[in-house]
Order: C-alpha cells, then structure tokens, then sequence
C-alpha cells in the first residue's frame, strides 16, 4: 500500500450530535480515477473537506504519499500535491481569470516569484481545459460552464498529484460534459489520482476505476463501478426501496 | 484627471494582450507620475504660507494613515476599527523614549514603527481569526482598551495630563524640525506608503491578500497560508501607521492619549480609502487629499456647520460610489457605463 498517494484510516466527524462522517479507511493509487456517489447529504463534500484540511477530523487518520497530514491546514496539504475544486464556485471576483489561475503558481508547490512567469502557465492551464480566450475577463461574465472549468484549471495550476473534483459536472449540458471526462483521462494516463464526486452517473461510470458509495456518512460499499452500480443497496439508497422492490418484483415477472 | 487615467490602463495591461513594446513604458508610468508629484510637492513648499504649510503636512499625514489603513483593511479586506493603536502606541514609544531615556528622535521613529508593527503581529494572530463586524469591534476593543493602558501608566506616560517632549534647552535630545521639517518628512512618509502601496499590488504578496479578501477559504487550498499572509499584511499597515504616530508626537511635542488614540483618527482613515477607493493605491492617495483639502476649505469657510456639511458630503459619495471613486472609474471605464444610478443600483445589498 506504500503506492497510495492517498489513505485515509477510520476517518470520521462529529458535528454536535450529528455523525457526519463515519469510518472511512480507503486508498487511492496513483493513475487511478475514484469516484465518489451518494445521495444529497451523504457526508460526501463533508469528506473531501476533511481531506483537503477545510474541516478537521474527529477520528481517524489522513495520509498523503505515505505522510501523515491529519488535521493539516488546506495550504499544507495543497502543497503536499493535493488540489480541489468547489462545489460551488469559489473565483476570485476582483481578478481576471488568468489571475485566479496565476495564484495556484505563485503559491502552489511551484512557488513561482516571477510574476510574468506565473501568467504564462497560467495561460497553459487555460489552454488545457479550453478556457484560454477567456484569460482577460473578469469571472463573473463566465457562463456556469465555464466557471466550473475555471474551478478546474484553478486546481491544476497547483501541479497536484491528487486533485478532488467535487461536482465539476454539475448543470452542464451533454455536450460540455465529454470534455471534462477526457480532460481527467488524461491527467490519469499522466500518472494522477483523481478523485470524482459526482452526481452524473454516465461521468462516473466512464471514468472511475473504482466507486465509493456513501450512505449517511458511511462507506456503504466500494468496488469497480459496474458491480457497485447493480447493487441493490446502492440502487435502495439512491432511488428509495420503493423503487428497489419494484426492480426486484418487475425482473421476476 | 489624468492620474486616473494612467494608472488604470496600467493596471489592466497585464490582462489584456497590448502589445509588449507599448506595455513596457506604460508600466512605468505611475512611477513617473509619482516621482513627478513629489517633486512638484517640494517645489510648493517654498510658495506656502506658515499656515498652509501646516495644511499640507497634515495632507500629507493622512495619505500615509489612509495607505496604511488600506494594506490590511483594503487589500485584505479586514476592515480594522482600532488602527489608531498603532498610531498611539507609535507616538507613545517616541514621546516616552525622548522625554524619560534620552532618545534621539531618529532611531526611535524607526524603532516605534517596529513596535506597532510587532504589536500588530501579536494582536493580529488571534484576531484575523475573525471576520468582518467582530473583526473591526474587536480591533476597536484594543485600541480603547489601550488608550486605559497608557493613561494608567502615569509614571511613563503622564497619564491624562499628557506628556512633552522637551524641544528646547539642554534636554532636547534631537534638534526640533520646525514647520519645514516636518513637512519634509511627512511629505517622506506619504510617498514610502504609497511605494509600500505600490509595490505590494503587484508583487505576489499583494496577490496573495487580494485572494484573501475575495475568497479566504479558496485562498488558503490554492497554497497560500492565509494566516502568515493576513499577519503580515496587518503588522505592516501597522508600521507605516507607527511611523506615522511617532512623527506626529515629536510635532505635538505635548501629547495626550485622548488625542493619540482618538477614534476619530481611525475613522478618517476608513472613511478616505473608502471614498477614494480600498485595495487601489490611488484610492487612499486621493481620498485623503480631498477629504483633508474639503474639510479645511470648509473649515475656513462655513465655521459653524462645517463638519455638518463634511457628513453630508461623505454620506452622498458612499451612497452614489459605494466602491469609492477609482474603483468606480475603473469598471465604468471596462463597461462603458457611467451611469451612477446604474452604479447605485448594482452595489444595493
């Protein structure tokens, strides 16, 4: 397991009363494509906070290429090589979207001091998720698409070697959505870890090596994603067990 | 105006695509423009009067708070309500220091900025833990509070009955500067906080606190570590203040704590980076000038309503420019629209 860029040992969070999250123990190698399902409320933004170091955990153990990071800050771990994007978008408002980009640069693991060099990668980000003719303009004129690739250059002006996708996909069309899924099959064939929460089930089933489903703050099961993807439980707890009956009834008829 | 003008278009130049050979002396030309001014401000002190001389210097003292307040209330976006503790504790370190040790007044001027400055540090760590409203109540708390402090410690500090810095005789440890002097050096202090200004909205500090002020929470997983960046930001806008106050205190020469720790200070600082513009070096430069220049105008003309008059002005510029006046010149320059009914209207909370 020492090829694990991340581990996380029975990790967990308390909220008052509430058990957020709960146990987690997994591993991500490096060149692999994780995702991550479940429904609303599922603990799912909760864990990826608790691994880039925005909320700290309860129990358990975070580890980041063999290092222990639990409880690190975010600015520690996003050196450390781990980059995430927003659920909802967080773009710098003052800044030009170059700028937002040129920031990951000069305080990532690259810690670049050359402004004029900064902007330049900046613009090779930018190139790669297909944003480059939008660098002069302000973040609020982006279309929601474009601000979610935004988001996503943001996380790889970092250089990471694990990058969390929290619903990059979210309110894009069909068409938007294709780019995205060969933009992270080729960080992967690059040697990344990605790690997909996502609610697109046609995006998580095209690019994940391996699903984690959760499940009111628990690991309900994990494994490739076909097989994760027939299993009742997944099916009951995503669709109601209404719906799981009814499968059930209509496939013995 | 034609310092608007030049500085705006540098500042956009590094997003849009001009090209290089043009783009590489326009970067220059605030620079210019400064260097300019300064000079154009040491040849007007010899045509000014004892009095106006005394106007200017206290213009020029102000564009030194205004910057100072607008590194870490403008930049970083911490809207500090206590920044007159550096001013004080500045001009305190000074007056306690030449009056009881027989200091000159050059290194101390040097070393109260260092004070405040690391007082600034100190408050700064468990304070930039806050945000926005408890922030600025929790800044105002410390400067109250050490108004008590310095009024308690009667033996330094003479308590409310003040202390003077001997200016004269044989226990004048440093040569007074007169009206000429002082105004040099606070026309000195102006044009460091403007460089200070300056170099850090383009360097990659700058970008660091302006990150922080749009998005902390994305600042901080984009690498930056926002609380080194914040305490930094905050220790140095109390430096400049804390030379700011040391200056003034060997000017006064007889100092009160009500004075040096009079919230009044603090509000003229917000209110001038406000007016003219937070997170831009041009904003508290002209904030201050027009403010100060307003309120003495009024001052002479209109004696007895004149801070009336002064509030009802301020109150008609936040309402119409609620970003303050360079940053509105900016966008409307981008969008093309100058309507401030437009403006009123997008900044509406």
């Amino acid at each position: 397991m020492s090829a694990a860029l991340l581990e996380t040992r029975g990790l967990g969070r308390r909220f008052g009363g509430l058990q957020a999250v709960s146990d987690v123990s997994f591993s991500v190698p490096a060149g692999q494509v994780l995702g991550v399902i479940g429904p609303n409320g599922a603990g799912k933004s909760t864990f990826i906070n608790l691994v880039t170091g925005h909320i700290k955990p309860t129990t358990g153990k975070v580890l980041i290429d063999g290092k222990d990071m639990t409880g690190a800050r975010p600015w520690a771990i996003a050196h450390a090589g781990v980059a995430r994007t927003f659920q909802i978008v967080k773009p710098f408002r003052g800044m030009t979207v170059r700028e937002n980009v040129a920031v990951g640069v000069l305080y990532g693991p690259s810690d670049q001091n050359r402004m004029s060099t900064a902007l330049t990668r900046a613009d090779e980000v930018l190139e790669e998720v297909g944003i480059a003719h939008l660098g002069a303009r302000p973040p609020g004129e982006l279309s929601v698409a474009d601000a979610r690739r935004l988001e996503f250059a943001k996380a790889l002006s970092l250089n990471p070697k694990l990058l969390l996708l929290d619903e990059v996909m979210a309110g894009l069309r069909h068409s938007e959505i294709e780019p995205s899924l060969e933009l992270i099959r080729s960080l992967k064939e690059r040697g990344l870890a990605v790690i997909v929460v996502e609610h697109v089930m046609k995006a998580i089933l095209a690019v994940s090596d391996q699903v984690l489903v959760f499940h009111q703050g628990e690991v309900l099961t994990s494994g490739d994603s076909r097989t994760v993807l027939s299993d009742p439980r997944v099916i009951e707890a995503y669709l109601g067990q209404r719906y799981a009956k009814r499968r059930e009834g209509g496939g013995d008829a | 105006m034609p310092g608007v003008t030049a500085a705006e278009t540098e500042r956009d130049e590094p997003s849009a695509a001009a090209p290089p050979g043009e783009s590489r002396w326009r970067r220059y030309v605030p620079w210019g423009l400064g260097i300019l001014l300064l000079l154009a401000m040491l040849g007007l002190q010899s045509q000014l009067y004892v009095g106006q001389e005394r106007t200017v210097s206290a213009i020029f003292m102000f564009v030194a708070l205004a910057q100072g307040w607008n590194l870490i209330g403008g930049f970083t976006g911490y809207a500090c309500f206590g920044q007159v503790v550096f001013f004080g504790l500045g001009g305190y370190t000074t007056a306690v220091a030449m009056t009881h040790w027989g200091m000159n007044f050059w290194p101390m001027l040097l070393i109260s900025g260092v004070v405040a400055a690391l007082f600034g540090a100190l408050i700064g760590l468990p304070l930039l833990r806050l945000k926005g409203h408890y922030f600025a109540i929790a800044t105002l708390g410390v400067a109250e509070g050490m108004r008590e402090v310095v009024t308690n410690l009667t033996d330094l500090t003479g308590g409310g009955s003040g202390i003077t810095i001997p200016t004269v005789g044989e226990e004048a440890t440093t040569t007074y500067l007169g009206n000429d002097g002082f105004y040099l050096l606070f026309l000195g202090l102006a044009a460091f906080s403007v460089l200070v200004g300056g170099l850090v909205s383009r360097n990659k500090f700058g970008f660091a606190l302006r990150a922080i002020n749009q998005d902390e929470e994305a600042a901080g997983s984009m690498g930056i570590n926002t609380t080194r960046a914040k305490v930094a930001a905050f220790s140095l806008s109390g430096f400049v203040t804390g030379l700011v106050g040391a200056t003034y205190a060997f000017q006064q020469a007889v100092i009160f704590p009500e004075r040096l720790f009079d919230v009044d200070i603090t509000v003229l600082m917000v209110v001038m980076v406000v007016i003219g513009g937070s997170g831009t070096v041009l904003g508290p430069l002209l904030g201050a000038v027009v403010l100060q220049f307003l309120s003495e105008y009024l001052r002479q003309n209109f004696t007895s309503a004149h801070t009336f008059i002064l509030g009802a002005i301020i109150i008609v510029a936040v309402v119409l420019l609620p970003q303050g006046a360079v940053n509105y010149v900016r966008e409307a320059r981008r969008t093309g629209n100058y309507s401030l009914l437009a403006n009123v209207r997008r900044y509406r909370l």
